[in-house]
C-alpha cells in the first residue's frame, strides 16, 4: 500500500492460500486516518475480504468491526498493520486488549505484515524517532531481535541505529523502504524488495564493535521466479 | 510563557466543557475566547491535543481555523505523525499557557499519553498553572471518573485525577450516557459529579469550581450526588457568555476589537500572505 509498493503487497497475497483470503487493516498508528483506509480497500478489497479495525470510531458503529474483536481478527488469513507512530499505537493497542490477540492470532499462523511502525511493533525493540531524539521502543516481542526502517531515508538514521545496539539494543535489522523481511517463526527466511538494489542489513555488537551484514535482498520486480510458481490467481487480479 | 515553578493550588485552572468549542460550534466562538481569556498573558501559546480522535486533520483544520486569526500563537501537537519542529515533548509542553484538549476516544487518548509519558508532563504543567481545557473526553480526563463510549456503550473510565469525582458529558446530546452516569452514582461505583451539556463549560480554580458558563442560552449544569442510595440533583444555571448581564467579557468593547483586527493584519501581513 505505500508508494511503489504493489510488489510487496503481491508478495504479501502469495503467501496466502486461501483463493479470496480475510484481511484485515490495523491503522492504528497513523490514527486511523480516513486516506489510509481508503487506500487500503482500493488496494485489496477486489481480491480479498477486506476489513479493518478502527480504535477511534468504535462509538460510532460505521466501519470496520465493532462487535468482538478477538473473534473478527482471528479469523483472518492476514493482519495488515499501517505505518503511522509505533508509540501512540502500542498504546492504543494495549488500551484495548489488541497486544495479546495479535500474539495469538501470529501463533496461529495468521500471517501478520507492514511496513514502518506495522513492522516495528514485532520486534523486541525499536528505534523510534518521533518528537525529539530517536529512542529505544518495546514492541510486541514476537520476534527477539531489534528493527530499524527507513534506514536509507533518513541520513542520521544509521548512526543512531548504531549507537543504540553499541548501548545494548538487541541485535537485529535495518530496513530500507521499499524491502521486507519474510520471518517463518523467529528464524528469516527471505528478504524481498520492491526496488532495484533495495538493502537490508544485519546489525549486532561483538565484543564491542558493532557490524553490519548486508543481506540479500530478492528484488520482486525482476522475474516471476521471486514468487512461489503457484501463487493464487487472485494476485494477478489485485495487480490489475 | 508559564512560569517553570509550582504555582498555588488556587492558581492552578482546568477548564472542562461539555461540548463546544471549535469543533462542535464553528459558528460559535465563546467558549474558545473564554479559554483563550483565562490565560493571563496577552498573546497566550495554545497548543491544541487532538489525540482521542487520532490527530484527525479536519480538528486540526478547525483548530486553526478557530485560533489562527485571533490573539495567540496557535500550534497543534501530534502523536501521530512526525513532528515538524522535532522539539521534545518535555520542551514544548512548558512553553504553552493553555493546552486544548479534543474530543473522540478517551480510552485510546489516555492509553497514548501514557506511552509518551505526557500525563506526567500535563500534570506538571498543571502545577505550574497552565491552563488546562478541554471537552467531552478532553473535559471527563481531569476528574477522578468519567464515562466514555470508547468501546462503544458508555461505561466508566478512570480519568488523570487532577480534580475530584466524574464529569459525564453530552447530556443533551447523547441521551445514552447520562442514564449509565446516574446508574453508576446511584448504586456507588461512581463517586458524585457533574453533567454537562453540550456549550457549558465548568471553570475550576484547584480543586473548587469556580464558574459555570455556557455558548448556548438553556443549557445547564447538574451536579448529582448519591445519598444513601437516593439521587441528589441540582441544576446549575450557568453564566451565558457574551451577554453583557453575566459576562465580564460580554458585549462589544470596541478597544479589543480593534485589538485584534490590528493583530490579524500583523499576522496577515507577516505570516499567512
Amino acid at each position: 500500500m505505500e508508494k511503489d509498493g504493489s510488489l510487496l503487497d503481491d508478495y504479501i497475497l502469495s503467501l496466502l492460500e486461501a483463493p479470496r483470503p480475510r484481511i484485515c487493516f490495523l491503522p492504528t498508528a497513523s490514527g486511523d486516518a480516513d486516506h489510509y483506509v481508503v487506500r487500503f480497500y482500493r488496494r485489496f478489497s477486489p481480491a480479498c475480504e477486506a476489513s479493518h479495525v478502527s480504535l477511534f470510531r468504535r462509538d460510532q458503529g460505521i466501519g470496520g468491526v465493532e462487535d468482538d474483536l478477538a473473534a473478527h481478527l482471528l479469523a483472518q488469513d492476514l493482519i495488515y498493520v499501517g505505518g503511522g507512530n509505533m508509540v501512540s499505537m502500542l498504546g492504543a493497542w494495549r488500551a484495548h486488549g489488541l497486544d495479546s490477540i495479535l500474539r495469538r492470532a501470529w501463533r496461529r499462523g495468521i500471517v501478520m505484515c507492514g511496513p514502518s511502525a506495522g513492522s516495528l511493533c514485532w520486534f523486541a525493540e525499536a528505534l523510534s524517532a518521533f518528537h525529539g531524539a530517536p529512542r529505544a521502543v518495546r514492541g510486541l516481542s514476537l520476534l527477539p531481535y531489534s528493527n530499524c526502517v527507513h534506514y536509507d531515508a533518513e541520513p542520521a538514521r544509521r548512526e543512531e541505529y548504531h549507537r543504540a545496539v553499541a548501548d545494548g539494543m538487541t541485535a537485529g535489522f535495518a530496513v530500507e523502504d521499499g524491502v521486507g523481511l519474510h520471518f517463518r517463526g523467529t528464524k528469516l527466511e527471505r528478504v524481498v524488495s520492491s526496488r532495484p538494489g533495495g538493502r537490508a542489513f544485519l546489525v549486532r555488537q561483538s565484543s564491542g564493535r558493532i557490524s553490519e551484514a548486508r543481506l540479500d535482498a530478492e528484488y520482486l520486480g525482476a522475474a516471476p521466479a521471486g514468487r512461489p510458481a503457484d501463487g493464487p490467481p487472485a494476485r494477478e487480479q489485485v495487480a490489475a | 510563557m508559564s512560569a517553570a515553578a509550582p504555582v498555588p493550588l488556587e492558581q492552578r485552572t482546568i477548564f472542562a466543557m461539555g461540548g463546544g468549542g471549535f469543533t462542535m460550534e464553528p459558528a460559535n466562538p465563546l467558549l474558545d475566547d473564554y479559554v483563550l481569556s483565562l490565560a493571563g498573558a496577552k498573546e497566550p501559546r495554545i497548543l491544541f491535543l487532538g489525540t482521542a480522535s487520532g490527530d484527525t486533520t479536519p480538528q486540526i483544520n478547525a483548530f486553526k481555523a478557530r485560533f489562527g486569526g485571533r490573539t495567540c500563537v496557535a500550534e497543534h501537537l501530534s502523536l501521530f505523525r512526525p513532528s515538524e519542529t522535532g522539539i521534545p515533548l518535555a520542551e514544548l509542553l512548558p512553553e504553552q499557557d493553555i493546552l486544548y484538549v479534543g474530543g473522540g476516544s478517551m480510552r485510546n487518548m489516555l492509553a497514548i499519553w501514557r506511552a509518551h509519558e505526557l500525563d506526567a508532563l500535563l500534570v506538571g504543567a498543571w502545577e505550574r498553572g497552565t491552563v488546562l481545557a478541554g471537552l467531552s473526553a478532553g473535559a471527563m480526563c481531569w476528574f477522578r471518573w468519567g464515562v466514555t463510549r470508547s468501546s462503544g456503550p458508555p461505561e466508566p473510565i478512570e480519568g488523570l485525577g487532577l480534580l475530584e469525582g466524574s464529569l459525564s458529558v453530552h447530556a443533551d446530546g447523547e441521551p445514552e450516557r447520562l442514564p449509565v452516569w446516574l446508574s453508576h452514582l446511584r448504586d456507588g461505583t461512581l463517586p458524585g459529579g457533574w453533567a454537562l451539556d453540550d456549550g457549558v463549560g465548568l471553570l475550576f480554580r484547584g480543586r473548587t469550581l469556580d464558574r459555570v458558563v455556557s455558548s448556548r442560552p438553556g443549557a445547564e449544569a447538574q451536579r448529582v450526588d448519591a445519598i444513601a442510595g437516593e439521587l441528589l440533583r441540582r441544576r446549575i444555571e450557568p453564566d451565558l457568555l457574551g451577554s453583557r448581564a453575566t459576562d465580564p467579557l460580554g458585549g462589544r468593547d470596541e478597544a479589543v476589537e480593534e485589538l485584534r483586527r490590528v493583530h490579524r493584519l500583523r499576522r496577515g501581513d507577516g505570516r499567512r500572505g
